[in-house]
């Protein structure tokens, strides 16, 4: 199960505005206790957070919408977060936001997922390569990568660390919306 | 007694430091008698400049300055356009006749003077400036589309710094217009001033120990746009003025910021500013202005 959060319909709610523009920290702090309410009262394990009807996000508003929910969450390791519905400026504002702060989120886009923010190279080979095979382990990520089976083993483990991939059955791995 | 305080003919960020050096304490101990009788033209930085001023006199407990208005009838219709006088009214005495016209929309006032003291005041900022950004930044300065959003996004995060730092309310504008002197172009302007604590102040608990005695304005102002510190210990704070400095870069913009008795500047090759200006006059608060000009040749 996964839960969709329309981000411009709770920016609706939090603030009384007639624009679709997630600007300011009070806003974004606003939005994001939200957001946590809502994912605190839900079974889901994954959500997914809908900017699509977003028009435009600063920087000072992704931090604290995006970087401090990625913060808050990293402590909860059942519970995943992506987003979904960025265009090319939500894109660049979270990803200069996440990247500043070593942080990464899973975006899923019609051709893929997709990996926002920073993250080492390994770790990002990693999330394409098991992007191509599906839930695999790490025989099968070094088999697709043409890895060591320890060095795909600790991508894929730092993977997990990340929130950005999570265990499967048989001690595979698998993205967490796939 | 007045002090007499002589405004620029032609009154922007680089003759701002004449206007300023006239007064020699803040607040000041005697009553201005602020003369713009001959002003030609006054840039978005420079009539913020003036609201800042009187601003800072007010929040003092000072004598409210007397404000001579300038002559030429093109001067004053503009200031009445853009708000200056709606929004100096409480805090000047006008000698000379001020226009009874309110603030107009123009072609070239993509906002006029706006008062900025709340996080509500930058969501109406940057929603009533989309539309018309669009218009100029694409229409009239050929930047392609997606620099409408980086433009709206600079506004807010320039806007912030009041909210977050000042201690004070401030103002913001936003104009297009033909930089005949420097430039030749057309420019894009966004200008925020407040009448606040300043960089050294706002930044003086977490930043002037690691400074010792080179702490002063010029570096405080360094620390927060070259290094990115915050006053704030949260690794999230910090990022607005990265991010207009890579807008900037995009577009071949500038940016300046005066702060206390310093004036840094993010410089293009199209300008010959100094990057770091010293030892200037004080003035109270911070201005700050973000100036898109036309392209003549595609982005990088």
């Amino acid at each position: 199960m996964i839960e969709t959060i329309p981000v411009a319909h709770v920016l609706r709610e939090a603030v009384a505005t007639p624009y679709r523009n997630l600007v300011t920290r009070p806003t974004g702090a606003a939005v994001r206790g939200r957001i946590e309410t809502v994912l605190a009262a839900s079974a889901c394990r994954t959500a997914v957070l809908d900017f699509s009807e977003v028009d435009l996000l600063d920087l000072s508003c992704a931090d604290e919408v995006v970087a401090k929910l990625l913060r808050v969450l990293s402590a909860q390791l059942d519970r995943f977060v992506a987003l979904r519905g960025l265009h090319e400026d939500l894109w660049e504002a979270i990803d200069a936001v996440l990247a500043r702060q070593d942080l990464a989120v899973v975006v899923v886009r019609d051709d893929g997922p997709a990996l926002l923010g920073s993250v080492p190279d390994d770790v990002r080979e990693a999330f394409q390569g098991l992007g191509a095979t599906g839930p695999t382990d790490a025989a099968g990520l070094a088999g697709h990568l043409g890895w060591p089976e320890p060095r795909a083993a600790a991508a894929l483990s730092a993977l997990v660390t990340l929130r950005l991939a999570s265990q499967g059955p048989a001690g595979t791995t698998r993205l967490p919306l796939a | 007694m007045s002090r007499i305080v002589d405004v620029p003919a032609q009154f922007d960020e680089r003759s701002f430091d004449q206007f300023a050096a006239q007064v020699p304490a803040w607040p000041p101990g005697e009553r201005l008698l602020v003369d713009a009788r001959g002003v030609q033209w006054a840039s978005p930085w420079a009539l913020l400049g003036l609201l800042t001023a009187a601003q800072a006199i007010t929040e003092s407990g000072g004598e409210r300055p007397l404000l001579a208005v300038p002559q030429a009838d093109d001067v004053r219709s503009y200031w009445a356009r853009s708000a200056f006088f709606q929004h100096a009214a409480p805090l000047v005495e006008f000698v000379g006749k001020v226009p009874r016209l309110k603030a107009a929309h123009h072609a070239d006032t993509l906002l006029e003077i706006t008062p900025v003291r709340a996080s509500e005041d930058v969501h109406g900022v940057v929603g009533r400036i989309q539309e018309g950004a669009a218009r100029i930044l694409t229409g009239e300065l050929g930047l392609e589309p997606k620099a409408t959003m980086g433009f709206a996004m600079a506004l807010s995060e320039a806007c912030q710094n009041i909210i977050e730092h000042a201690g004070t309310g401030g103002w913001v504008a936003v104009q297009a217009y033909h930089f005949r002197r420097r430039l030749g172009r057309r420019v894009a302007v966004i200008a925020v001033s407040d009448a606040g604590m300043g960089f050294r102040r706002s930044l003086e608990a977490t930043q002037a120990r690691r400074f010792g005695d080179r702490w002063r304005d010029g570096t405080a102002l360094e620390a927060a746009l070259i290094q990115g510190v915050s006053r704030f210990r949260d690794p999230g704070r910090g990022q607005g003025l990265a991010g207009i400095k890579r807008y900037l870069a995009r577009w071949q913009g500038k940016l300046g910021i005066r702060s206390g008795t310093a004036r840094i500047a993010i410089v293009p090759p199209w300008d010959d500013d100094v990057p770091l200006a010293e030892h200037l006059p004080y003035f109270p608060g911070t201005q700050l202005q973000i100036t898109i000009p036309a392209q003549d040749a595609p982005a990088p």
